[in-house]
């Protein structure tokens, strides 16, 4: 790489890296576990949206068994994607850029394993259970009482891990990453046992409880996935165009911010609680406004020379459109609280489209990017050993059927909003003008499916390359690797 | 930024404040919400307010949140300056911290692809919920709801046909020497939602002076509205 070394800051992701023995690389399976678990769990929760959205299309569609009724399949879905999903992909990419940035070993492998395979254990159970009718009813926290503490304990088998490997670093300064990654570490412990003390164990009277799944959902998703997805995007940027960050400094003030804003919110407007919570939580959104301006700047001030890497590199092109869907998410959050706006958009479409496009078109994205990076790597293997067919295929359907969706879902949304806002409009009325977008939006879940597949078979075939190439000497250690 | 316990330490301050503003915070404020006197209108006399759910409505809520029903439809009424809930007769007042006192678990959902259920008992009786769950689209048409068939059964009727048998038209009524009976979950899941209503004027959501005559009309028992509110 060309790139001058990194200023006093520590700030630059190009200088020498670390031996080949080195930074995660050293035992691939908890990595591939994690990753290899996510990956399918993702497909579940794409055929599970799929079918909740095609009962748009026909409510009598699939709707004679209790399992797969339209409302256990939607919280299966949203199980399956941040349960499945999102948490394991969140601390497997984690773990990796804790090992490359700290230039650590993995500290207890074994033990990431063991805690991966008990994670997906408990998110199967979990999701089986919602299907089955055991949902809790909460957004966001729908996994039922008993698969709590098996997901507590194997986050803390996992986090603890996390925490081990950070400390054993050998690189003295600290990479925006690393920061985000500790942060979405620490993050979802303390909310995730706060959710099920208060919700499960020893409920809350009336509504705090769901005040209290209104504050876990929002954490989960804008602080704990936001810093999650934000930390690839972060490493993967400045490394991919060889330039150091922008600033620093503005990295720390969007980090901080988020976290001290970001955690404020979730409730929507005229909720049925003293007016200051309501109050708070839309004046803890909009200061989000702050980080979102100060990743924006930072990021695309280091890209903006080097736009015409994206088309060469996957992992770039990915973790690019994750960042510009993270913002359009957050400016769409900020907006959509405002009093005015809320009063119109509330409770209608409006909120789902902008939670999708936050799940799938930010957090997935950025993983799928980190992923299309890491697993290579894990493997010892060339960046090309990735099908390139279905590689694009995965990034267009992906792409098309998340923005498809989102336009769909906001379209839907706003016309609902405004419609409703008229009392003359009787209610059916106002959901049949709505339905066109909405099915539609079917077409957008079809391509997310599909280009899931994509992705299923890219990662299967590359996982069971090693085994097909059959070739030891061939895969040597020294063989030179894109990035170095 | 290059010191990990430094780095904790802020996350656990930035964390903490987060949690005691909006899970400490509001425990202290309405935690100890307890049954209250819902206000005076006219010459009623005040009632206590909330009342504790029947036990068929508290099994319902159980089939509520089993099914997911909180996907589709939301349990609030939004106050005058937010939305047109009130106006659309959802309900006479904004709903409040008491409307949800004893209600386990609170499902006031996010998105309404159905209308709102804060006061669905108000506005329908067993037989239209029943025939709701059973065919949606027989009383709206082109309704997204799907049907919840697996919560009845249908049976040969047996000798006299059953009190509790379905009145359907004719065009979907079962086969000749059959009837459609509710199983108990639809049953409890129907008195479950006939049990929402959220009634009464309460010290924080006092009734409007203008609307005064027409809604005590709605909400309170007709026979003591008569006399002027204002």
């Amino acid at each position: 790489m060309s790139a001058t070394p990194s200023p006093a800051s520590a700030v630059s992701l190009v200088s020498p890296r670390s031996t080949p023995a080195e930074a995660g690389k050293s035992c691939p399976v908890p990595f591939l576990c994690l990753f290899a678990g996510a990956v399918a769990w993702l497909f579940a929760a794409a055929l599970l949206g799929l079918i909740a959205s095609l009962k748009f299309h026909n409510p009598a569609f699939l709707a004679g068994q209790p399992w797969w009724t339209y409302g256990r399949v939607h919280a299966a879905g949203s199980a399956a994607f941040l349960y499945g999903f999102a948490v394991p992909a969140a601390l497997g990419v984690g773990l990796w850029l804790l090992c490359r940035l700290g230039r650590a070993r993995l500290a207890g492998p074994s033990v990431v394993l063991l805690g991966g395979i008990l994670w997906n254990l408990a998110a199967a159970v979990g999701v089986a259970a919602i299907l089955g009718g055991e949902s809790t009813g909460y957004d966001s926290f729908e996994m039922p009482a008993y698969c709590a503490p098996m997901l507590f304990a194997a986050y803390g088998m996992i986090g603890v891990c996390g925490l081990l490997t950070f400390h054993q670093r050998r690189e003295g300064g600290l990479y925006p990453s690393q920061w985000f990654v500790l942060g979405s570490i620490f993050w979802f412990p303390w909310i995730f046992s706060t959710a099920a003390l208060l919700l499960l164990v020893t409920p809350e009277r009336g509504v705090l409880q769901a005040l209290t799944a209104w504050w876990y959902a929002h954490n989960l998703s804008t602080v704990f996935l936001g810093f999650a997805g934000l930390a690839p995007v972060f490493y993967f940027i400045p490394k991919l165009v060889g330039r150091p960050l922008h600033s620093y400094y503005l990295a720390a003030l969007a980090f901080w911010t988020l976290a001290l804003f970001g955690s404020w919110g979730g409730i929507p407007g005229g909720a049925p609680l003293p007016s200051w919570m309501t109050s708070l939580g839309v004046v803890g959104t909009v200061v989000t406004a702050v980080p979102l301006l100060a990743v924006a700047a930072n990021l695309f001030q280091t890209v903006r020379h080097d736009l015409h890497k994206l088309d060469a590199n996957p992992t770039l092109r990915f973790t690019y459109v994750a960042l510009v869907f993270w913002i359009i998410a957050g400016a769409q959050q900020i907006v959509g609280v405002l009093p005015g706006v809320s009063a119109i958009t509330g409770l209608t479409w409006f909120g789902v489209a902008q939670q999708e496009l936050f799940r799938w078109g930010f957090f997935a994205l950025a993983v799928f990017g980190a992923l299309y990076h890491i697993v290579p790597r894990l493997l010892d293997l060339e960046e090309s050993a990735w099908c390139p067919r279905l590689l694009k295929a995965h990034f267009y359907l992906t792409f098309l059927g998340i923005l498809i969706s989102y336009l769909c879902l906001l379209v839907c949304g706003i016309g609902q909003g405004v419609l409703l806002a008229d009392p003359r409009h009787t209610f059916p009325e106002v959901m049949k003008s709505s339905m066109l977008p909405l099915r539609v939006s079917t077409m957008g879940d079809f391509f997310v499916a599909f280009g899931t597949i994509a992705f299923l078979l890219n990662f299967a075939r590359i996982l069971t390359r090693p085994c097909r190439c059959c070739c030891g000497a061939a895969c040597a250690a020294s063989k030179p690797r894109e990035g170095a | 930024m290059n010191r990990g316990p430094l780095l904790f330490l802020g996350l656990f301050i930035t964390m903490a404040c987060s949690w005691l503003g909006f899970v400490l915070g509001p425990q202290l404020q309405i935690g100890g919400l307890a049954q209250t006197n819902t206000v005076v209108v006219g010459d009623a006399s005040p009632q206590s307010y909330p009342l504790a759910q029947p036990g068929a409505a508290r099994q319902g809520a159980e089939i509520y949140r089993a099914n997911g029903c909180s996907a589709c439809h939301t349990q609030m009424i939004r106050p005058l300056q937010s939305g047109s809930d009130t106006h659309r007769g959802w309900g006479a007042r904004r709903s409040l911290a008491e409307d949800y006192l004893f209600d386990q678990p609170v499902m006031l959902g996010s998105v309404r692809v159905g209308p709102d259920l804060a006061n669905y008992g108000r506005r329908s009786d067993l037989n239209g919920v029943l025939l709701r769950l059973y065919i949606p689209q027989l009383i709206t048409p082109g309704s997204l709801m799907p049907s919840y068939r697996y919560l009845f059964e249908t049976r040969k009727v047996d000798h006299f046909l059953s009190r509790d048998a379905l009145v359907l038209p004719s065009q979907i009524a079962p086969a000749a020497g059959y009837e459609v009976i509710p199983r108990p979950e639809a049953l409890a899941l129907a008195a479950y939602v006939l049990s929402l209503r959220q009634e009464g004027y309460l010290f924080e959501a006092p009734p409007p002076p203008l609307l005064t005559n027409a809604l005590v009309f709605k909400t309170n028992s007709p026979a003591k509205t008569n006399s002027p509110a204002k």
